[in-house]
């Protein structure tokens, strides 16, 4: 087997980390947004819930929740090691992402929110026009950071049967000794996907820059 | 609110289990035949058993095997690649028809899954590198080293009960592994000292290693190795080892061993 051989079967499992950190990290997002504007304005009970699902989430290991997911949730249900490692990032990664949007949602001064009441916006659009954008802005260096927990998490998936870059690593490295060169063209990967994805954020968290906020 | 929350998640769970159980009144044969597919799981990282050819396919003596009984099934085969650990969980919880991955008979194991008639027997075997200068003339003397297994084999069964329990191999002397072969790795790198595993695979690993060398080799913790099956499912257990004995009676199997292991 010559390299490029060797290369392309390990980078064909590329496929599968993409696939699974564009479910986790968006369906992530969309939860923990929600969760998050539910934690800060929602309310005392609604602010102890949420307190509880963060603490819960993030508690317990990713692979954990993963097998809890697949082989005892799920039983007789039929859904797919793709999907149940996807969604069970996906429900971990909420529970950091909520801690980011809220971090990001409480940065924004109180007296903004006051200010846009007393100019006679509703409590919603003043969530959605004053504090949001500024919000979002402050959200994305944190946010980077997490996307690329999720590409690393998304190794897990392979306790699952799923053939993605690590377990192909690990089949190849099997059958042909050559572990380290297996491992390294595995890092590589990785490395690339992590790195193209916080250069693609950097650009965007420049691009939605105020100029005139230093 | 938190009383309804824990209201609604056993409610759920109690769902679950009850559509778990529904699926089980039915036997997995019929689903398989239905489907016109039979979904196998296994681990491809351990040769001669089953691994991935050049070509990046699954080969090996269990994939061989699994082939022609899907084939005499008259059904497709899906294959599964899982890593070792999960395939026990993955048959017992429904999400593979069954399992091939040189499993001995284990009564952990049992509890959950049932096992098809052996197709064929194994031994272990210890094997060290040139680097080792201790002696091992009855099997219970590598309590005396560094010792290597795959976490979860039988191999590992029978270390921690006739040596790490009795108190003769301290926990801390015995180093398990995911997959044989990391600890061949560390084997190489010297942080274990002799590692046991199946005499099969291990005499794959010498045949790449030369600086490895099998110490001792017989009948300790395998024998017989058989396909896993969903608990108590007597109709697919009798297919299967239907499947098995013509196999045995034809001389496939023996075929197939002399294919995979030959030994010289």
């Amino acid at each position: 087997m010559d390299f490029s051989q060797f290369l392309s079967y390990i980078a064909s499992g590329t496929v599968y980390t993409v696939g699974v950190t564009l479910i986790a990290l968006p369906a992530g997002l969309l939860i923990g947004t929600i969760l998050a504007l539910l934690y800060v304005y929602g309310g005392k009970v609604a602010a102890r819930v949420m307190n509880l699902y963060s603490t819960v989430f993030r508690g317990i290991p990713p692979l954990v929740l993963l097998f809890i997911l697949f082989f005892a949730v799920t039983r007789g249900v039929n859904l797919s090691a793709f999907w149940a490692g996807s969604l069970s990032l996906g429900m971990v990664s909420s529970a950091y992402q909520m801690e980011i949007v809220r971090g990001a949602l409480l940065s924004v001064s109180g007296d903004q929110l006051m200010a846009a009441r007393a100019v006679g916006l509703s409590r919603l659009q003043a969530i959605r026009y004053v504090v949001l954008p500024q919000a979002v802005r402050l959200a994305i260096p944190p946010w980077s950071n997490e996307a690329a927990i999720v590409i690393k998490d998304s190794s897990l998936v392979y306790a699952l049967g799923v053939p993605e870059i690590l377990r192909r690593a690990q089949l190849i490295g099997a059958s042909s000794q050559r572990y380290l060169l297996a491992y390294l063209s595995a890092a590589i990967i990785y490395f690339l996907l992590v790195y193209a994805t916080t250069r693609l954020l950097n650009h965007l968290e420049q691009k939605l820059s105020i100029p005139s906020n230093p | 609110m938190k009383k309804y929350l824990l209201l609604a998640v056993s409610l759920i769970l109690v769902g679950a289990m009850l559509v778990g159980c529904a699926s089980e009144s039915t036997s997995v044969l019929d689903k398989i035949q239905e489907a016109k597919k039979v979904t196998v799981g296994t681990s491809a990282d351990y040769p001669p058993y089953e691994y991935i050819d050049e070509a990046g396919n699954k080969a090996g003596f269990d994939i061989e095997l699994m082939t022609e009984i899907a084939k005499r099934m008259g059904v497709e085969l899906e294959w599964v690649d899982m890593p070792f650990d999960s395939l026990v969980a993955a048959v017992a919880g429904g999400k593979l028809d069954m399992a091939i991955s040189c499993f001995n008979y284990d009564e952990e194991r049992d509890k959950i899954v049932d096992f098809s008639e052996a197709y064929y027997t194994t031994e272990d075997a210890f094997v060290v590198t040139s680097a080792f200068t201790g002696t091992i003339t009855v099997p219970e003397d590598v309590a005396n080293y560094k010792v290597g297994v795959q976490s979860g084999t039988v191999q590992d069964g029978w270390l921690t009960d006739n040596l790490v329990t009795p108190g003769l191999l301290p926990e801390a002397n015995l180093s398990r592994y995911e997959r044989v072969d990391q600890a061949a790795l560390d084997l190489a790198n010297g942080r274990i000292e002799v590692l046991m595993g199946d005499y099969v695979p291990i005499q794959a690993l010498v045949a790449q290693n030369p600086d490895l060398r099998v110490v001792y080799r017989g009948v300790l913790s395998t024998g017989p190795i058989n396909i896993v099956l969903p608990d108590g499912d007597t109709k697919l257990k009798a297919e299967v080892d239907r499947i098995i004995k013509e196999l045995q009676d034809e001389g496939f199997i023996d075929q197939l061993a002399v294919k995979y292991f030959s030994e010289q």
